[in-house]
């Protein structure tokens, strides 16, 4: 039951170090260090992280600076200002979202392509 | 679940199963469900609920414990420790409340 709580940082929070867990996570306020979670993290438009991000789920919609690990899927939506590196099977970069950094979606190449890499 | 009416609508929770080891800063009131362990500075009320596990010093304006808080405490304004609170450390605060079944060791100032 005590699993389908939001968790929600305030917009006037700030966290400083490691969040963990297994619950969806929703930051309007500041992170900074590093989050490590089961579930999806959404990152709201007034939402600033600084950390290292290995979540589930990823949707992004405010200022992200870090490398993002997801397991399953990032989503960033047109507010989402990301600097970093993103390693996720699934990603949508939608449009207006700005986004620096390097994308590994593991893909795997045709037989007798090689990577370019 | 008669603890939800008395739930204080704090626009920040911390769930019951996240982990925060650091720091937690700010100005808008925070509910701890799960577990903090470092260190909680908050200018609004700190409620440290029923099964949340606290392991922190804690600066706050008013603080409620119903679970296991582990830590100094100062409280500009009010602390209290319900029925279901366990809670090891100091406390300074000019009101302090400790209700009956509580658990608490530690010293109190309230500036007396």
């Amino acid at each position: 039951m005590a699993d389908k709580e939001p968790c929600l940082i305030g917009s006037k929070i700030t966290i400083r170090g490691q969040v963990s867990g297994n619950q969806d996570l929703v930051v309007e306020g500041r992170i900074e260090g590093r989050v490590a979670l089961d579930n999806r993290l959404t990152v709201e438009e007034s939402g600033v992280v600084e950390a290292d991000l290995e979540v589930a789920d990823a949707a992004f919609k405010g200022e992200v600076r870090g490398d993002l690990v997801a397991s399953r899927s990032a989503v960033l939506h047109p507010t989402a200002r990301v600097v970093g590196n993103i390693r996720s099977p699934r990603l949508v970069i939608e449009e207006g979202a700005r986004f620096s950094g390097s994308v590994d979606m593991d893909v795997e190449l045709p037989p007798g392509v090689r990577n370019p890499s | 679940m008669a603890k939800d009416k008395d739930k204080p609508m704090g626009n920040t929770i911390i769930g019951s199963s996240i982990v925060v080891d650091g720091e937690i800063s700010g100005e808008e009131p925070l509910t701890i469900l799960g577990t903090v362990k470092g260190k909680i500075a908050i200018a609004q009320n700190l409620t440290v609920e029923n099964g949340a596990t606290v392991e922190a010093n804690v600066e706050a304006q008013t603080l409620t414990v119903s679970g296991r808080l582990t830590g100094n405490v100062l409280a500009r304004e009010r602390v209290e420790l319900r029925a279901e609170a366990k809670m090891i450390g100091d406390v300074k605060s000019p009101r302090i409340v400790i209700a009956d079944g509580a658990s608490f060791k530690g010293n109190v100032d309230m500036d007396v």
